[in-house]
């Protein structure tokens, strides 16, 4: 089937009236979840797998979930700029430079380009998943175990590269995920492994335990102990359209954040979060005026909220060809194929034209559909802000246990989820970045496995991850950013030694701030 | 200043309480549940009181939904009412590799209302005989009915150059290269039937382990290992669109499902396994009268036209089988299992 063949077949499906109304639902909840701190695609996906159960299409109930994931990135926005409060995880940089501006007043214009970046940066990140995954699937049945070994090394090393304040604390964070990975059944034999003859820890951490404890608990848990200051600006919201010299200003920024978006969601590992970030601190290199950045620049909104919503269009890919799902909210997509007997992998775009092509139209539709939301209805978002912060945080920590608990119906996910909740305080409190953690833990089996496997496969030499070209190439750029990355930190080092104030570089700067707490405590 | 550090402490105890009081809570309810059953167990009270079942019935799908047990579950749930007046719930409990679902069924109250589906898998007659598991496959559970059995299907790929298992042997033997086969897990049935024709036939087939059947299949298309093989559901599409090239299926006689795919035995290889054989049984100590009553509706579901229609979609065979008869096939398969282990000297590093 070609590419317009399928999309014509794809829109006859995602236009039927159920599908529609689904997509719409979707959209809508991922709007609203969006808006509210604490609640974030991942653990709502997750609530809903249960409803997706009952649906009679796997492609209607894709269309659904997959439309809460990218209606998140658009609703997002909304609590970043109106509360300084990230509504999900991507949406934190949109915080620094969108709250700045509605403090000035601006509050309209930042929601408006963060609404129109977004609806452009989606269509183009469409387009892209249409055009590029299906040679791609193609060709992923030449990845073997050494391929897949060095994909997801690579990925999982840009992770730490591009979000952290720190390598080595990114490093350390991104072990510990491996380790947390690491108990449990071994997934390759089966035989048990650092459970401490705890029943409830034979199956390993809950993957969205672990993120709703580390992003949605610790998340709550830092916030309150800081003083609560996140006054919504309502009051000043203004105009939602941006003005034509707003416009002007960001049009780069929106298809730069577009492309670096669909870039990094494409790798397994990249997701919106990591897209996001990347894309500030490129907008910020790019800038003729880096010094507004942080005080309310319009691009440093625009950038990277277009960012956001290209790479979840783009972070399909992986899943759809590969099977390897890129980022928390996708393994939770991918585990509602499964449970519609369907299998993502290399085979999915053939076997399952009608899911492939269908989700990808509702894609195009949904996005049209958002702008709808986001554009003339963010007044009535808003209101959903007015609940006081004392009230929220507890409703939020009491949907996050609700949902662990419902996963496996099991008390003993509700004292890990604490656990992990406690680790995300701390990690905030020490300035870790929390990004890397998850993504190391979802991918450590991968990499586990696939090193194993190839070793198998050789009779124990390495030589296999050189042999072969592709994983010889992937392993080639691993080697290249290492070095690159080593060069950076000289480079930074001898700058430090000249001038004291400047300790990690440019491109880190914006993360650190980040990390030590601009975004949440109002201070800053 | 004063007021907002008064809401702040406000706000971190709620917090604090509400997670306690949910925890505690939920704490509360499962001891009662996990207490219940062992205060009734020597009784088996509950079924004998009236007419049974008076209600639902719960399935647990010791896996996580959209697997080949899941949905033979599926299958019997959509047939189940028309041969009995209380419908059944399917409940997936996956966690450890199905084991967790299995302890849930073992501590269960033998009443009838909790069964579990998928009696017979590797988790039962072949992982326990490798590693410690918190059940004893055959004093824990009373088989009910077995419904099916999924052999498995030894593929190449569909480029490969291998006709016949001969073949395959036979270019082993005199290029002395080792064979790398796909198999789904170290404790599944390929691992087995793998390891078993490489004890038989002399060569070396280095098995590697996946995380499921899907990812070896994956691999084994895209020609990364030679060999390889998986259950009917898992290879049926692959060998339909001409990827997959059957060889052999690993039964003493063939699949029903896979008539023209002849035996290994009838290749000139004297090895078999039994297969992942999927059964339903309920915990220890289940009252006679119900197990026979579930076992007389499994048996008119096994001759539902629909639900033979569904299992050909699956490409599961209907191979039922009655309580007795089931349990002493049971033990005929686990000791058969146990010997190969032991001959084949498999264990998990």
């Amino acid at each position: 089937m070609g590419i317009f063949e399928g999309l014509i077949n794809g829109f006859s499906i995602a236009l039927q009236g159920y599908n529609l109304i689904f997509a719409f639902v979707g959209c809508l909840l991922g709007t609203a979840i969006g808006v509210l701190p604490g609640l974030g695609p991942a653990a709502t996906i997750s609530l809903l797998l249960p409803v997706v159960y009952k649906m009679s299409s796997p492609a209607t109930s894709i269309i659904f979930l997959a439309g809460i994931y990218y209606g998140s990135m658009y609703g997002g926005s909304t609590t970043s700029i109106l509360l300084n409060l990230p509504g999900e995880a991507a949406s934190v940089v949109t915080a620094i430079d969108g709250y700045k501006m509605a403090l000035k007043g601006r509050a309209g214009a930042a929601l408006g380009i963060a609404a129109i970046g977004s609806f452009i940066a989606g269509t183009i990140g469409v387009i892209g998943l249409s055009f590029v995954a299906p040679p791609l699937a193609e060709f992923a049945l030449r990845f073997g175990p050494p391929e897949y070994f060095a994909l997801t090394l690579v990925g999982l090393l840009l992770a730490v590269f591009l979000s952290g304040s720190s390598i080595v604390k990114g490093l350390i964070t991104l072990l510990i995920g491996l380790l947390l990975a690491s108990v449990g059944l071994d997934p390759m034999t089966g035989k048990v492994r650092f459970t401490g003859g705890i029943i409830g820890l034979q199956s390993g951490f809950d993957f969205v335990t672990l993120a709703m404890g580390v992003f949605g608990i610790g998340e709550i848990l830092y916030t309150l102990e800081q003083s609560l200051k996140g006054e919504i600006v309502t009051t000043k919201i203004g105009n939602v359209f941006p003005t034509i010299k707003d416009f002007i200003e960001a049009k780069w920024a929106i298809i730069r954040g577009s492309l670096i978006g669909f870039i990094v969601g494409i790798l397994p590992g990249g997701g919106a979060v990591v897209a996001s970030l990347a894309s500030y601190a490129v907008e910020k290199k790019c800038s003729k005026k880096p010094e507004e950045f942080g005080q309310g620049a319009i691009c440093g909104v625009a950038g990277p909220e277009s960012a956001n919503n290209a790479a979840s269009s783009a972070s399909f890919i992986p899943l759809l060809t590969l099977g390897i799902p890129a980022n928390a909210s996708i393994a939770m997509i991918f585990a509602a194929l499964l449970i519609q007997g369907v299998t993502p992998g290399p085979f999915l775009v053939k076997e399952h034209a009608d899911v492939f092509w269908g989700v990808i139209a509702s894609m195009y539709i949904g996005n049209l559909m958002l702008l709808a939301l986001n554009l003339p209805l963010v007044g009535i978002w808003v209101q959903l802000l007015k609940v006081p912060f004392g009230i929220l945080a507890p409703a939020v920590v009491l949907f996050t246990c609700v949902g662990v608990y419902s996963i496996a119906n099991d008390t003993f996910s509700i004292y890990t989820l604490l656990f992990f909740g406690l680790l995300g305080y701390f990690m905030r409190k020490l300035e870790f970045e929390p990004g890397p953690l998850p993504l190391a833990f979802v991918l450590a089996p991968i990499i586990e496995n696939s090193l194993r496997q190839s070793l198998l496969m050789s009779g124990g030499s390495m030589a296999i991850f050189f042999t072969r070209p592709i994983a010889a190439t992937l392993f080639g750029i691993f080697i290249a950013l290492v070095i690159a990355q080593g060069l950076q930190s000289l480079r930074r080092r001898k700058r430090s030694e000249v001038s004291p104030e400047i300790t990690t570089g440019e491109f880190n700067t914006a993360f650190v701030k980040l990390s030590t707490g601009n975004k949440l405590n109002g201070k800053g | 200043m004063y007021r907002k550090k008064a809401w702040r402490i406000l706000g971190l105890l709620m917090v604090a309480l509400l997670v306690l009081l949910i925890a505690g809570g939920c704490g509360g309810k499962s001891a009662t549940q996990n207490n219940a059953p062992s205060q009734e167990k020597k009784e088996g009270t509950a079924a004998t009181s009236g007419k049974y079942p008076e209600k639902p019935i719960t399935i647990i799908v010791p896996y996580a939904a959209g697997g080949s047990t899941d949905a033979l579950a599926r299958a019997i749930e959509k047939v189940w009412t028309k041969y009995s007046p209380q419908p059944v719930m399917i409940v997936n409990k996956p966690g450890a590799g199905g084991v967790e679902g299995r302890e849930f069924v073992k501590t269960s109250k033998p009443d009838g209302y909790t069964l579990m589906i998928g009696y017979g898998s590797g988790e039962d007659l072949i992982g326990p005989q490798l590693q410690k598991v918190p059940y004893d496959p055959l004093k824990d559970f009373t088989p009910i009915a077995r419904m099916s059995i999924h052999s498995t299907i030894i593929c190449v790929p569909g480029n490969s150059q291998f006709k016949s298992m001969q073949e395959l042997i036979n270019w082993a033997k005199t290029s002395k290269q080792p064979v790398t086969a796909s198999v789904s897990t170290a404790t599944g049935n390929v691992n087995i039937t793998m390891r078993g024709i490489g004890k038989v036939t002399g060569i070396n087939i280095v098995p590697i382990p996946h995380q499921g059947g899907a990812q070896a299949i994956t691999d084994l298309i895209g020609g990364h290992t030679i060999v390889g093989g998986g259950s009917g559901n898992e290879v049926a599409p692959h060998i339909q669109a001409g990827r997959l090239r059957p060889l052999a299926v690993d039964l003493p006689e063939r699949d029903p499902a896979f008539p023209d795919v002849p035996t290994l035995k009838e290749q000139g290889i004297n090895f078999y396994s039994w297969g992942s054989v999927k059964g339903i049984a309920a915990p220890a100590g289940t009252p006679k009268e119900v197990v026979d009553y579930l076992a007389g509706v499994l048996k008119k579901v096994s001759e539902d036209p629909e639900f033979k229609e569904s299992m050909k979609n699956l490409y599961q065979p209907i191979l039922y089988m009655g309580p007795e008869e089931y349990q002493k096939f049971f033990k005929e398969a686990y000791d058969y299992f146990g010997k190969l282990i032991k001959d084949l000297n498999i264990t998990l590093q």
